[in-house]
Formats: C-alpha cells, sequence, structure tokens
C-alpha cells in the first residue's frame, strides 16, 4: 500500500503541476485573442497563425488540466441523489466509477489516439490554412490530456481505497455545488 | 429477444443514459462509459438489427477526430473561458458595489425604488459579462441589508435579488448563448442580436412587477425615508445631462451617419458617453458645480460598465470583433480597469485564472464525453426515434416548442445548462429544423428556459448563492440598531415564484412573437470576411431544405453539435420542409451543420 501510495503522490504532483502551469496559457490566449482583433481593425492585417494559435492555448489549458480538475474533484455531477448519500456510499460510487467508467474510456482513448497523433508526427501535417500552424503538436495535446487523465485515475483509485480502508484522510471531500461557495470561480455550474 | 433489443437500442441507451448520470459520477465520463458500453453491444447487436445499428468497430477511429474537430479545434467555446475569467476578476472589482450604492440612492427616494435599482444594475452586469454569480452577491450583501433596513418585504427583496442575478444569463454577452450557438450551428453574433431585445423585455417586466406591487402592496416597497438619502439631490440637474447626452447623440448620430451608416448609432452612443464623462470629470476637478454631486456621481460610476460594454458588445455588433475575441477583449477591459482601481494582485489574477482552467476542463470535458454518446446513438439511429417522438408532437411548431419547452423546464431543476447544452439541445435541433423553426428565436427560447433554471426552488443556483449572503441569524443592524430577523430560505422561495411565472410569461411572450428575435436577420453586423461568416438566411423562403448548406456557424469547416452525421442523415427528403404552419414566422435559414456535414466516418 505504502508504494502505490508513493506513486499516487507523484501522479499527483505531476498532474497538479502541469494542472497549474497550464492556467497560464488562458492569459496568454486573452491576449492574443484581444490583440488579433485590435490589430486586424487598426493595421487591416490578420494572420491565421495567430487565429489558431488562441485555440492552441486554450486546447492545451483545457486537456491538460482535466486530470488536475479530476485531483480535485472539480468535474461536474448530477448531484441530486448523489448528495443524499452518506459519504460511505459516495466512495463506493467514486470507486466503481473511476474503475467502470473512466478507466476504460482514458484506456482507450490513449490507444486509439496514439496512432493518430503518430499519423500527423510522421507527416509533419500541417494547418489547411494559409500561414496556418503546424498541427501535431496540438493533436499531442489530446494524446497527453488523456495520458494524464489514465494517470490521475490509478492515482485516484488507490487513493479512494486507502481512503475506504482509513488508511488516509480524504483528500477532496465532494462540496455540492449548492452548498454556498466563497469562492465564485465556478459560477453557471455545479 | 435479440431482435427486440436491437429494435429497441436506442431508447434503451437514452433510458440507461438517465440512469448513468443519477449515479453521481462525473457528467463528462458517465456519457463517455455509456456511449462506449452500448457501442459495444450495438456492435454485437448489430448482425440482428436488419440494419438499423450501423455500428463497427472501425467507427472508433473517428473519435480522435471528433474530439479534434469538435472540441478542440472549436473557436467559438473559446468565449467560455474568457467570460470566465472576464466575470471574476470583475467580481473582485467592486464595479457591482460602486454601482449599487449610486444608483440605489438614485432611484431610493421613490416607492419600490432599491428594487429598480437592482434590476437596473442586474442588466448592466449582466450587459457587462455573462457571470450569475458576482452580480447575485453583490447585490446580496449590499442591496438586501439596506432594503431589510427600511422594511422592505424580505420575499420580494430577495426575490428580485435573485432574479435580477439570472438576468446575466439572457443579456447578451451571456455564457448561455455561446453555448447554444455552438450547439446549433448557429453564429453567436445572430444570437446575441436576437436575444438582445427578449432580455430587455424581460428586464422591464420584472420592474412592471415591482411597479405593480408598489400600487398594490406599497408597504412591501418602501422609499428610502429623508434621513438615508446620502447624495442629495439634484436629480433636475441629472434629468438636464441625460437630455444634453440624448442631444449630444443625435448630433453626432446625423454626423457620423453618412459615413459609417447603422454603426453610427454605436459610434454616436460613444461620443456622447465621452462627452458627458469628460464634462463632468471636468466640472468636479474645477469645481464649477455645473452639475450636482448626484449627477457628477452617476455618471463616474457608469462609465466603467458602459465602457465594458462597448468592449464587448460594441466591437462584436461593430463587426471589429468576433464574439469570442470580443470576451477577450472584455477580460482584458476588466484587467485594466481592476487596475486602475488599484484591486488587481497577482494573487487575484492567479487564482481567477485557476479556477477559470478548471472550469473550461469541465465544461469541454462534458463536450468530450457528448461526442462519445453521440456517435453511438447516432450509430443506433437514436436521432431519428427522438426526432421521430418530437415531430409527432400534435399542434406543429408551437405544439413542439410548448412540449420541448416544458421537457426543459422541468429536467433544468437538476441538470445544469451545460449538460442541457451539451446533451439535449443537439436532440432537440434536427426536430426543430424539421418543422422549419429558425434556430436562433429556438435558441433564445431556450436560453430565456434554462434562465429560469437558475432561480426555481429548490434547486437554483442563484437561490443557493443568495442563501450564502443572506443573513441566517438576527443581526444589529448597524445604521438603526434594530435587530433585524434573518431570511429564511422559505421566504427565498417563495421570493422567487413570482419571478419564476414572469419567465413562463416571457417564453410564452417569445413564441407568440418571434420578431423579437428574428430581427437579427435585418440587423446583420457588419461583417470582417477574414475571421467572421455570418452565414445569411435564405430569404427566398424555407421550403424543400436544400439538403447541404455549406457554411454554418462560425467556421464552416467545423463539425458543431453532433457533427460528423452518417451519411443517411444528409437532408432530410426535400419534400418536408413544406409541412411547415402557414403562419411560419421565418423562412427557415440554411439546415443546421450536423447535416450538411460530409460523412466523416470511415
Amino acid at each position: 500500500m505504502t508504494w502505490l501510495l508513493g506513486l499516487s503522490r507523484l501522479i499527483d504532483r505531476l498532474t497538479a503541476f502541469v494542472g497549474r502551469w497550464v492556467a497560464w496559457f488562458i492569459f496568454a490566449a486573452t491576449i492574443v485573442s484581444a490583440g488579433n482583433a485590435v490589430i486586424r481593425k487598426a493595421f487591416d492585417e490578420s494572420s491565421n497563425a495567430w487565429l489558431e494559435l488562441q485555440w492552441y492555448l486554450f486546447g492545451a489549458a483545457f486537456m491538460l488540466a482535466a486530470a488536475y480538475t479530476l485531483q480535485r474533484n472539480e468535474h461536474v455531477r448530477i448531484d441530486i441523489l448523489y448528495g443524499l448519500w452518506p459519504r460511505r456510499v459516495q466512495h463506493w460510487i467514486d470507486l466503481i466509477g473511476h474503475t467502470l467508467f473512466l478507466m476504460p474510456f482514458a484506456t482507450l482513448m490513449v490507444w486509439y489516439l496514439w496512432p493518430y497523433f503518430m499519423l500527423s508526427f510522421r507527416s509533419g501535417e500541417v494547418s489547411t490554412n494559409a500561414g496556418g500552424l503546424i498541427l501535431w503538436p496540438a493533436k499531442s495535446l489530446l494524446l497527453i490530456g488523456f495520458a494524464l487523465l489514465w494517470l490521475q485515475g490509478v492515482s485516484e483509485i488507490i487513493k479512494k481505497i486507502a481512503v475506504m480502508r482509513g488508511v488516509i484522510p480524504d483528500p477532496a471531500p465532494y462540496v455540492s455545488a449548492h452548498a454556498p461557495l466563497e469562492d465564485v470561480s465556478t459560477p453557471e455550474t455545479n | 429477444m435479440l431482435e427486440l433489443i436491437a429494435a429497441n437500442i436506442a431508447p434503451i441507451m437514452f433510458g440507461s443514459l438517465v440512469l448513468f448520470l443519477l449515479f453521481g459520477y462525473p457528467v463528462a465520463f458517465a456519457l463517455a462509459a455509456n456511449g462506449l458500453l452500448y457501442f459495444f453491444i450495438g456492435v454485437e447487436l448489430a448482425p440482428h438489427s436488419g440494419g438499423d445499428i450501423s455500428l463497427s468497430w472501425n467507427l472508433l477511429y473517428a473519435l480522435p477526430e471528433r474530439f479534434w474537430g469538435g472540441v478542440l479545434a472549436n473557436e467559438t467555446l473559446l468565449a467560455v473561458p474568457f467570460f470566465t475569467f472576464m466575470g471574476i476578476i470583475l467580481e473582485r472589482s467592486g464595479m457591482a458595489e460602486d454601482l449599487l450604492d449610486t444608483i440605489g440612492q438614485l432611484f431610493g427616494p421613490i416607492r419600490g425604488g432599491l428594487a429598480y435599482a437592482v434590476i437596473f444594475v442586474g442588466a448592466l452586469l449582466a450587459a457587462t459579462t455573462g457571470v450569475v454569480a458576482a452580480s447575485v452577491i453583490a447585490m446580496g450583501l449590499i442591496s438586501l441589508p439596506i432594503m431589510l433596513r427600511y422594511g422592505y418585504d424580505r420575499r420580494v427583496a430577495s426575490g428580485v435579488i435573485a432574479a435580477s442575478g439570472t438576468l446575466a444569463q439572457i443579456i447578451p454577452p451571456s455564457l448561455v448563448l455561446i453555448v447554444l450557438a455552438d450547439q446549433l450551428g448557429r453564429s453567436v453574433g445572430d444570437m446575441y442580436e436576437g436575444a438582445l431585445v427578449p432580455g430587455l423585455v424581460l428586464t422591464g417586466l420584472y420592474a412592471l412587477f415591482i411597479l405593480i406591487m408598489s400600487i398594490v402592496r406599497p408597504k412591501w416597497v418602501p422609499a428610502l425615508p429623508l434621513e438615508a438619502r446620502t447624495l442629495g439631490s439634484g436629480v433636475t440637474s441629472l434629468v438636464v445631462a441625460l437630455i444634453a447626452t440624448g442631444a449630444i447623440a443625435y448630433g453626432s448620430y446625423q454626423w457620423l451617419e453618412p459615413r459609417y451608416g447603422d454603426n453610427a448609432r454605436i459610434w454616436a452612443m460613444v461620443v456622447a458617453t465621452i462627452a458627458i464623462y469628460l464634462a463632468a470629470i471636468l466640472d468636479r476637478g474645477l469645481k464649477l458645480k455645473l452639475m450636482s454631486h448626484l449627477t457628477q456621481q452617476v455618471i463616474i460610476v457608469l462609465i466603467p460598465p458602459l465602457a465594458l460594454i462597448f468592449l464587448v458588445l460594441g466591437t462584436i455588433f461593430l463587426g471589429i470583433a468576433t464574439p469570442t475575441e470580443g470576451g477577450a477583449m472584455g477580460a482584458v477591459g476588466a484587467l485594466v480597469m481592476s487596475a486602475l482601481k488599484r484591486r488587481l494582485t497577482l494573487e487575484s489574477v492567479e487564482q481567477a485564472l485557476a479556477s477559470t482552467t478548471r472550469l473550461s476542463a469541465f465544461v469541454l470535458f462534458i463536450l468530450v464525453g457528448s461526442r462519445v454518446f453521440s456517435l453511438t446513438f447516432y450509430g443506433v439511429n437514436g436521432h431519428l426515434w427522438v426526432e421521430h417522438l418530437l415531430t409527432s408532437v400534435p399542434g406543429g411548431e408551437v405544439g413542439f416548442l410548448i412540449v420541448v419547452n416544458i421537457i426543459i423546464f422541468f429536467l433544468a431543476f437538476f441538470l445544469d445548462f451545460f449538460e442541457l447544452a451539451f446533451i439535449i439541445v443537439p436532440l432537440l435541433a434536427p426536430a426543430a429544423q424539421k418543422l422549419g423553426i429558425d434556430l436562433i428565436w429556438f435558441g433564445v427560447l431556450l436560453g430565456v428556459n434554462m434562465q429560469t433554471s437558475f432561480m426555481h426552488p429548490p434547486f437554483g443556483f442563484s437561490l443557493f448563492y443568495l442563501r450564502s449572503v443572506a443573513p441566517k441569524i438576527p443581526y444589529i443592524d448597524k445604521v438603526t440598531k434594530k435587530r433585524t430577523e434573518p431570511i429564511t430560505t422559505g421566504q427565498i422561495y417563495w421570493g422567487a415564484i413570482p419571478f419564476v411565472l414572469i419567465q413562463v410569461v416571457m417564453m410564452a411572450l417569445v413564441i407568440a412573437f418571434p420578431q423579437t428575435v428574428t430581427r437579427y436577420k435585418t440587423e446583420l453586423p457588419a461583417v470582417n470576411p477574414n475571421t467572421i461568416k455570418i452565414q445569411l438566411p435564405s430569404l427566398g423562403g424555407g421550403l424543400g431544405l436544400p439538403p447541404l448548406g455549406g457554411n454554418t456557424g462560425d467556421q464552416g469547416d467545423v463539425p458543431s453539435g453532433l457533427g460528423g452525421a452518417l451519411p443517411t442523415l444528409n437532408g432530410p427528403p426535400p419534400g418536408l420542409g413544406g409541412q411547415q404552419p402557414a403562419p411560419a414566422p421565418a423562412p427557415s435559414p440554411a439546415p443546421s451543420p450536423d447535416l450538411s456535414q460530409p460523412p466523416k466516418i470511415q
């Protein structure tokens, strides 16, 4: 159990590092996007590379932060029933969900995204827009995102079993979206 | 037996999706797991289905492309993080607080005045960003204690705050409208144009409700007593200033119109606003005393939100920026404004970015999950099943709209709008399309409906946000030193009910008067052809829908919604469009991109 928890900590540290770091991509995307509009108006110039860069950045942010979001237990649930269960039942739901919902999905996606990425990488695929960016790094985001999600799934299963056995305290207790939020970070969602 | 299951696999799949979601595991992965499970079942059952199920293992290779085209390379949804980021920054900038203080003082002296101020500020905040929580919390913290202090009915006070906060959902720029535009395959700009009038009418209806209350139950909505009016009088001066602003706007419109055409209206407003702002600043700086203190204060406090509205909506409607870029401009504007007010720290930006990123991750992953689900659901012809169910509703177009709205209204009790938009709306769109319903009209209607979900008891988010800041225990009022009773949850619920009814009235109005929405067709903004492709409605009449519409939505090459449809879907038989009822409000636009995409499946 100890070495499994060590592995889980290692994974958590990796996904948290990536997840926090990519938040700045949103900032960069904001500046690029606003800049695109201003430059187009002021100098009557626009470049497909810059237009593509904004969704490259955003794609990187949400794909790479998905694992971290899972770690923080912030992927949105429908908690109409879940919220009523005692914590113990919630643990079982999470464990079953991790093993039967998340892991098969993440595994399958890594399996199918690998050839998809390799095809693009080998052919040096470039955007079809004139002056567009090279595409394989963006496609690699899908692969890396799902790979991180897979790793995080492993870590979550380890932690969940440890929590249920009382080995460690609950690292990310479930907070209902319907509870008052101090930090109103998720405005229109739960 | 197998044949029976194979024949009914679509309803079975849909039913089990409901169970998967109610299970309580995160929606994104439950959707994907449901899609994959039924994919395997579907492939096994395919030989028994007599051709109804068109699934084979190779089809899974289509998934990466569906994620790529529909999720990653999607410029429209890029607006989600921008507006979220902007909303969080604005929330911490103190703009809402300043507005409420001043506007409350302005309207306070009349009966129901504080409530009008809440509605007005709610609408103003709604027009700057699309975030509900921020305005409800600000109003709950600032206006609610004042309303309680001077004897407002607790239900009216909490109801008006909860409802005004939700205006952010329907007045552009709103996240709901962006997501709906994406899923319906329409341009966000059109959606904004379409939602503008209904949003304003709704604001007017809220105010009308308060007006009626002030006549029927004057004690529930008293005016501020004299000693509470701190800004002094000077309304005459404000009226004069407003008339002057109007005159400047009219003058500049006449002057600018030959050069800018329709856009001159927006520019004229900009000119007039800047002029009156400069006058107020000069007056204050040089102590000219041309304007009353009240007037100066009102003008100065209104400028930041108006500037942001111009940055976001103005640039979009002028065709300078795409809706996505408008969001980015707004976010930059909010950053600058917070910095000027010295409320911007590295820490707050980091926090805002972190929250925005996690929100984006779970929203976009719901979309990822729904694309797995839809691959299978289309493969088992589930869309045809849903379409058949919905188009066989009696009453044609109106019957369909009523049924759909009732369904969404009830689903919204426990699904929030991202889930509704990504799971339910793509199923509804083809049926709406088939009945010849204008999809912008449909989208705005759904937008009003989903806005309601924020305030229905007991799960409305707006009510929860208000609950989190409303007093829960008796407290001593700071000014009157009197013991004040708390607000009960029951009062919050009762207060919301009249506003939920107003929403229902509004939905009926939008159904009855589609022209409130379809005016977007005549008000197309100037378009920069480089980036924005706004599809023109086929004004020749919507009969005989052409099977391939080419460019729809922001990016013609990106499948939206449940795109990548199977080959059999390429357009309904031409005859069907002819069944649209005679008083069809608008010629139906080009078909949805769902149908217009070439098959993506090998």
